[in-house]
């Protein structure tokens, strides 16, 4: 499925998190003081091959404007484009950022500066500095100018595939390397050269660098950019364990991705020198977290939905740090819910959830209604249907409203 | 965008001998259009780049404009030619009709072209419908969206095109690409395919349908273009009960 | 089921036309306008008109028959029938990342609902669903649901659907039209209507 192309899958083969940074990989670390932008505010391109790209991106950039997929909600994009505009460095200007209603932790660059996000990194992000991070990150990408030399590279990579007469299976089911293609899902699945994690070892150090030099002049808390990528390990693991297997391998996209833990030990030592400067930082949790607010019930419901419950459990107990509400005791409920086939310990988990959650002020209506559900199936009639009553209540003009209704005649 | 170059760069393979090959299917009662009626082109989709060594092409912006306006150039004379009034969007906002309904319609057609190309032109044919002619639509929207632009027919249009770089052709001479350990990909040194489909927009119905495909022509060049658009569009033929009763 | 995308669908039949065979996967077969057992004959229903079964996919499971009338990118109507408890309702290996969850005889309605949504999110990449609607309702005479829902697919195309189903003897019956919101759902509803009515169960 295509989105499985995504930054976890391509992350998960990196190693173990036991292998971080004892091998002496800090003589490769690329200092962010030296991560200059190779381009300024305004830019346009010059040489032929990247204005071709950049004429396709542009046709691009206008689909998916016009995408069923996006996000629109006025407050969240404009939140979007103030974080851009804080950490895009001489790009600020130029930069757009897109919100795609897509439940994966993933993002992509184009080379003529538009972003795409996707809502799948807002359910994981803890607090602004890590979006920031994101970001910030991508527009590095930008800023060095990485993208065109990446497909430089493919190219050269792939004239030298077809001389040792490899490769061309896997390229040719790349849509035959078209680049002219608008819908989001088919360009994270395809323009996976853009996306997140897609560049070889060096150009990810330097993006990496580049966005902690940028985060970090914008105020933010630059441990928060190593802290994303713990984050994302420890869910790939949680993930696989719960399936009772290793985490993901193999793809070929693998062969060019750096292994995560030397990126993250990277990023932790290179904020640590930063920060040694006495500067205060910022992670902006509380801002963060009101803006997301209204739209975290959305968010966990895409995540939880996929039935990935080591991977969901994850993020739910991260998200639970600042505190647990009744969304997130209900999400948490509903993931042993769609784990657990009906019966046994897990099952018996959900239902414990769903009454925990009801007990929380901010009980969504759904609590409501998974525990009248489930007292009725224990056989407790009475206080079932009152629990369905009280979803009615909240939600009057429900879809399933009539479905209730009958439930409770029963 | 179209989703259809993914089957045709399959069934492309299977072209024998690389020239020109087009395909066209009809409405049993279709006649083209003449006289005095109004066609509107939806966004052309155009894209013309260089075949690596690798098989990967990559985009030519020059290319791709300088194509892109010759087709548009090329489709302008033609349909004078023809006596119609003639309309080619290069925004969905062009159209003076609600920018989502341009936007819903061109994803309907993306799924409703996919579906002609699979089950007329793929073989996996659909027992209930006719053996000739075409039967499918775009239904009421498209009416709708003829009667709020005032349009008699609207026409969806794709053309892609690709040239083989110096060691793409090198490659071939040797005769040996592509040829590994019992796998032979298919050798393109460049394609042209292009689809046109012709909309109803008082039935909404799709009333004829054409797919070309070829290694030869270059629409780069004006005299290319207007070949591919001859070729697409120029030999528009009637339906089969409207052909049995002109003979 | 068919929800997957545009994509797979047209390179499994790419990939087919590719391997020689214009039908690699045994071609669409007529549906005749009369009484017709489906879905390993464990039901009975009548098309109003002639419908076009489709092949069977690697996907689809052996409790399950499709139809479409314009080819399953734009319809599509899936037959399930005596689909046992612990049974998923697509085929999935088991040690995926993301799981449809299976089938349970004590699942209600809204599990039922819920297990066609996870297979719609997980296996047709669909954003945005949304059920409008979910009511009880008679189903080859017994009392189950009517559920409808619309959905975005992988291709961003709006699409809708609605289903009828019941748990009988602790196993699965449902029907399942899914087609594009333009022209093809309204299109095809009508026979669907009739044939979910008139469905019969077979002992």
């Amino acid at each position: 499925m295509s989105l499985e192309i995504s930054r976890r899958a391509l992350l998960a083969g990196g190693g173990c998190l036991c292998c971080a940074g004892l091998t002496g990989m800090a003589q490769a670390r690329i200092a962010p003081s030296a991560m200059t932008p190779l381009i300024g505010p305004g830019y346009k391109p010059l040489e032929t091959d990247e204005k071709g790209l950049w004429s396709q991106y542009e046709r691009i950039e206008q689909d998916i404007a016009g995408s069923n997929l996006l996000i629109k909600d006025p407050k969240l994009v404009a939140y979007l484009g103030g974080l851009a505009g804080r950490v895009g460095g001489p790009a600020a200007r130029d930069l757009r950022v897109y919100l795609a209603h897509i439940p994966e932790f993933n993002a992509f660059m184009a080379p003529t500066g538009f972003m795409v996000v996707f809502s799948g990194l807002l359910t994981r992000m803890r607090n602004e500095a890590q979006l920031a991070g994101v970001i910030a990150h991508e527009a590095g990408h930008f800023l060095r100018k990485h993208q065109i030399r990446a497909w430089r590279d493919v190219r050269r990579k792939t004239d030298a595939f077809t001389m040792l007469g490899m490769g061309l299976g896997g390229l040719s089911a790349a849509g035959g390397g078209f680049a002219g293609i608008g819908d989001l899902y088919q360009l994270a699945q395809f323009g996976t050269i853009f996306s997140l994690a897609q560049y070889g070892r060096d150009l990810e150090k330097e993006a990496d660098a580049t966005g902690l030099r940028l985060i970090s002049e914008a105020g933010y808390s630059p441990i928060e950019m190593s802290n994303t990528w713990s984050q994302l390990i420890a869910e790939i693991e949680a993930s696989a364990a719960m399936r009772k297997k290793r985490p993901f391998r193999g793809t070929s996209l693998l062969a060019s991705h750096p292994a995560p833990a030397d990126r993250m030990a990277d990023l932790r030592a290179s904020a640590v020198e930063i920060q040694a400067s006495g500067r205060s930082y910022d992670a902006g949790r509380d801002r963060y977290l009101s803006i997301i607010a209204p739209h975290k019930a959305m968010l966990l419901d895409d995540q939880v939905k996929l039935n990935d419950p080591g991977a969901s459990l994850y993020i739910i107990q991260n998200l639970a740090k600042d505190g647990w509400s009744g969304t997130l005791r209900y999400y948490e409920a509903e993931i042993w819910r769609l784990k657990g086939k009906g019966k046994g310990a897990d099952e018996a988990r959900a239902v414990q959830g769903y009454a925990a959650a009801v007990q929380m002020p901010d009980a969504p209506a759904e609590a409501w209604r998974a525990h009248g559900y489930s007292l009725l199936k224990s056989g407790q009639a009475e206080p079932g249907k009152r629990a369905l009553a009280r979803y009615l209540a909240m939600k009057p003009a429900a879809s399933d409203a009539a479905m209730v209704r009958y439930s409770m005649a029963q | 965008m179209s989703r259809l170059p993914l089957i045709l760069a399959v069934s492309a393979s299977l072209v024998a001998g690389g020239c020109v090959s087009t395909q066209q299917v009809a409405d049993v009662q279709f006649s083209p259009p003449e006289g005095d009626y109004s066609l509107i082109v939806m966004r052309p989709d155009v894209t013309v780049g260089s075949v690596t060594m690798g098989g990967l092409t990559e985009p030519r912006a020059d290319w791709t404009e300088t194509s892109r306006a010759n087709l548009i150039a090329a489709l302008k004379a033609q349909q004078a030619g023809r006596g119609g009034r003639t309309m080619i969007l290069e925004t969905r906002a062009q159209a003076g009709a609600n920018a989502e309904l341009v936007a819903d319609l061109e994803r309907l057609h993306n799924a409703v072209g996919a579906s002609i190309q699979l089950h007329k032109y793929l073989g996996q044919d659909l027992p209930t419908k006719r053996r000739q002619g075409i039967d499918w639509t775009l239904g009421e929207d498209a009416v709708r969206f003829g009667r709020s632009t005032g349009y008699d027919y609207a026409l969806f249009m794709y053309a892609e095109d690709s040239f083989a770089s110096t060691g793409r052709v090198l490659l071939g001479v040797l005769g040996t690409a592509g040829c590994f350990v019992g796998f032979c990909a298919p050798m393109q040194g460049g394609r042209q395919l292009a689809y046109a489909s012709l909309v109803d927009l008082k039935s909404g119905d799709v009333v004829w349908f054409n797919v070309l495909q070829s290694q030869l022509g270059d629409i780069r060049k004006p005299e290319g273009a207007t070949q591919m658009i001859e070729r697409l569009l120029g030999r528009m033929k009637a339906g089969r009960e409207v052909r049995k009763a002109a003979s | 089921m068919r929800s997957k995308s545009l994509i797979a669908i047209l390179m499994s039949f790419s990939l087919a036309a590719c391997a020689g065979g214009g039908g690699g996967f045994g071609g669409y077969s007529l549906v005749q306008p009369k009484a017709r057992a489906v879905a390993n004959g464990k039901m009975t229903v009548t098309p109003p008109r002639p419908w076009n079964r489709v092949p069977r996919s690697y996907y689809d499971i052996a409790e399950e028959e499709n139809w479409t009338l314009n080819g399953p990118i734009l319809d599509s109507i899936g037959f399930i029938a005596a689909l046992k408890d612990g049974k998923a309702i697509v085929r999935q290996r088991r040690k995926e990342d993301r799981q449809v969850p299976v089938f349970r005889s004590n699942m209600t309605p809204p599990e039922i609902v819920s297990m066609i949504e996870s297979l719609y999110r997980i296996r047709g990449g669909a954003a945005e669903f949304a059920m409008t609607g979910l009511k009880p309702a008679t189903f080859l005479g017994r009392q189950g649901y009517q559920l409808d829902y619309d959905y975005l697919d992988q291709n961003e195309i709006k699409r809708r659907g609605r289903s009828y189903g019941a748990v009988i003897h602790g196993r699965l019956y449902l029907m399942l039209l899914d087609a594009t919101r333009m022209h093809y759902f309204e299109h095809a509803l009508p026979d669907f209507e009739t044939m979910a009515r008139g469905a019969v169960l077979r002992s």
